[in-house]
């Protein structure tokens, strides 16, 4: 297999929603020596943006943009260690959770995964996430952007308490703290004083990469 | 027959998976398996289809489903698995009828056939919304009252107490919950509908501990009333939500699950998404032990159920409901466009034909994606009762070429739909009437629905 065969099959998997596939793919181009930045550049990010393209157009559904943001996670995992320490790999890390008291998980899914396909480090906290533990793992992550999601209008006041909780610590300047879910507004974003409210996935990675070098 | 200690048992013993697992690569692939194993197929020109076929595929469909993924229990990781056998069981012994209300407002609930010429049971008002305030939870619930066709309310969600944004599970919680079954019940005596059921009793109680505190005999929460608790997408269930079914068992009140199954989401497209309706059906009378069932299916993208493709997933499901069960099933909708808008009428007419010739009743309505408070009002449940009542008896086909004018209408504005006004700017809550401006658009509405073949009410 040539080195343009082993890019070629790294992007097919992720095209492919296939996470073995994208780790065998991936392992296969390391013994070939190929540059980890090539394969992140020609392989993962085209294919991973070329699924959010799909999704965005509703030409593929949920299961596969999750199942894409998969494979790039996992060959990522061998990839990254190979890269120089200089390397940018992502645009910044990001924290994204559903809030305290709410279980709903899709909306924080796609913004999850189309983050990932955008280039951002995810770190994906689940549902019902204590607001003391969101804002610890953002401190210690070092991440810049907080997403958090709320679906129910009895969970939007939880938002509202990420924003104190990290205000009190004084660490709010520290993550530009994004709010969206279905009952939420961009009057109740500027009322609890986010940094931005996200209409939809799209005007969420908009949001994201416009605080992604501010802070 | 399968009771709340057995789905415990499989709850508590069934095989362990991740969730991500059971609803990825699990729920995900099989769904997309039985669409095509059984040739489903969506045909974007037949919104509704008159192809009783297609209806019987998708319910055989969805049986398999359901025996092939079971429902997954989020607090134990494990799948509650069914068989076939325990499924019939289940649809043999769900109540061929309820009774709801009370004095004259007791109505007999039962389950509508295809094409049925019987006026469909209309569970009218807000679908949860949220609302702002006591005075806005009040003036709704009045209007809703007062409209001809109604046998069941559905209250808005109240958003806070004593000023403060309600917490999940909080004393704010439980308290908004008692507001709401007292203030739900206050409206409809202020109209003189004491006995009215609240189907969506206690739409404000989120958590299992707010609806067990709103209860308590002096909120005037009645057995009589319906009580709906939400299934999460897809077929899981928690121990919030099975302490609610339990609760509820204890009253010997009739329980109803609603779900909402995303197109583009877990269940995928369009056809696929009809399956797992379906199959959410037979899950619902299974682990939540309901007597009667709530499909919202919504399209990922706009959040309203007045697509092409979401009109054809409410018509294909209520006929392969309608026609292998009997099960008692009311389908809500929901608007993009919101209050004095022509096209939040039109799509509430949409939804609720595809409904109603496909053999089920109505929850309606949720107005503009039910996203802002306030943003609703008594006119769009009115007509959507309206057109609901005309509509019964009608053919599919018929049904087929009215939806696909109304679809002409509004199609094209579903990805940025106008949202209309609030509450207060277009309801007289003194006169209890829709504003001059708002008035004037119903007046042409019916005009054209008219024009269309659909003869309602005159407007006063």
């Amino acid at each position: 297999m040539g080195k343009d065969d082993a890019i070629t099959e790294l992007r097919s998997a992720v095209l492919e929603y296939d996470s073995d596939a994208a780790v065998r793919a991936a392992k296969a181009a390391i013994r070939q020596k190929i540059d980890p930045m090539i394969m992140v550049d020609e392989a993962l990010v085209p294919a991973i943006n070329e699924v959010g393209d799909k999704f965005e157009k509703m030409e593929i559904f949920l299961p596969d943009l999750m199942l894409a943001a998969d494979a790039v996670k996992a060959s990522m995992a061998l990839i990254l260690p190979l890269m120089a320490k200089d390397y940018q790999t992502s645009k910044a890390t990001v924290v994204v959770a559903t809030v305290q008291g709410d279980v709903h998980e899709i909306g924080k899914n796609i913004i999850a995964s189309m983050l990932m396909a955008r280039g951002f480090n995810v770190i994906d906290m689940g549902v019902d996430v204590k607001t003391t533990l969101l804002i610890d793992e953002a401190k210690k992550s070092r991440a810049k952007i907080i997403c958090a999601s709320a679906l129910m209008s009895s969970t939007m006041g939880s938002q509202k308490d990420i924003i104190d909780y990290a205000t009190a610590l004084g660490d709010r300047k520290r993550y530009a703290i994004l709010v969206g879910g279905g009952p939420t507004s961009r009057e109740w974003a500027d009322e609890i004083k986010a940094d931005g409210w996200g209409k939809d996935a799209n005007g969420a990675i908009k949001l994201a990469d416009k605080f992604s070098g501010r802070r | 027959m399968v009771h709340i200690l057995d789905v415990m048992e499989k709850a508590l013993e069934g095989k362990p998976i991740s969730e991500n697992d059971y609803q990825l690569k699990l729920f995900a692939d099989k769904v997309n398996e039985k669409v095509r194993e059984h040739g489903i197929k969506f045909d974007r020109n037949e919104v509704i289809p008159s192809d009783n076929s297609l209806a019987d595929d998708i319910y055989r469909a969805a049986v398999e489903l359901l025996v092939e993924v079971g429902a997954y229990c989020t607090d134990t990781s494990r799948i509650i698995s069914y068989s076939e056998e325990e499924i019939k069981g289940a649809l043999r012994n769900a109540p061929k009828e309820i009774w709801l209300g009370e004095g004259k407002e007791r109505k007999r609930l039962a389950p509508r056939k295809i094409e049925d010429k019987s006026p469909p049971w209309c569970f009218l008002g807000a679908g949860g919304g949220a609302c702002s305030s006591d005075r806005s939870f009040t003036t709704l619930v009045e209007g809703y009252a007062e409209i001809p066709e109604i046998n069941a309310i559905t209250t808005p969600a109240l958003t806070r107490v004593g000023g403060m944004r309600i917490r999940p599970a909080s004393p704010l919680e439980l308290l908004g919950a008692m507001r709401n079954a007292v203030y739900a019940r206050e409206a409809c005596n202020r109209v003189g509908r004491p006995g009215l059921p609240l189907m969506n009793s206690l739409s404000t109680a989120e958590s299992d501990i707010a609806l067990a505190a709103a209860l308590h005999p002096r909120y005037g929460i009645r057995a009589s009333d319906g009580f709906l608790i939400c299934c999460m997408d897809p077929m899981k269930v928690d121990f919030n939500r099975l302490n609610k079914v339990t609760v509820v068992l204890s009253m010997g009140a009739p329980i109803g699950t609603c779900f909402g199954p995303l197109m583009g989401g877990y269940s995928g497209g369009p056809e696929s998404t009809a399956v797992s309706n379906v199959a959410h059906h037979l899950m619902g009378v299974l682990t939540y032990q309901s007597s009667w069932l709530l499909p919202f299916p919504l399209h990922l993208r706009y959040v309203s159920s007045s697509s092409r493709e979401m009109l054809w997933i409410i018509s294909v499901t209520g006929q392969a409901i309608s026609r292998n069960t009997d099960l008692i099933s009311l389908n809500l909708n929901y608007t993009s466009a919101g209050p004095t808008t022509p096209m939040c009428l039109f799509e509430t007419s949409a939804s609720v034909t595809a409904a109603v010739v496909s053999g089920l009743s109505i929850e309606s309505v949720g107005v503009a994606s039910n996203k802002e408070e306030d943003r609703t009002t008594p006119v769009e449940p009115r007509i959507s009762a309206e057109v609901a009542h005309a509509v019964a008896g009608m053919k599919r086909s018929d049904a087929n070429g009215m939806v696909n004018e109304l679809l002409s209408k509004y199609e094209s504005k579903l990805a940025s739909p106008p949202l209309g006004k609030t509450l207060f700017e277009c309801w007289d809550p003194e006169r209890r009437r829709p504003s001059p401006e708002y008035q004037k658009v119903i007046r042409k509405f019916k005009k054209d629905m008219a024009e269309i073949g659909l003869d309602l009410r005159p407007e006063p």
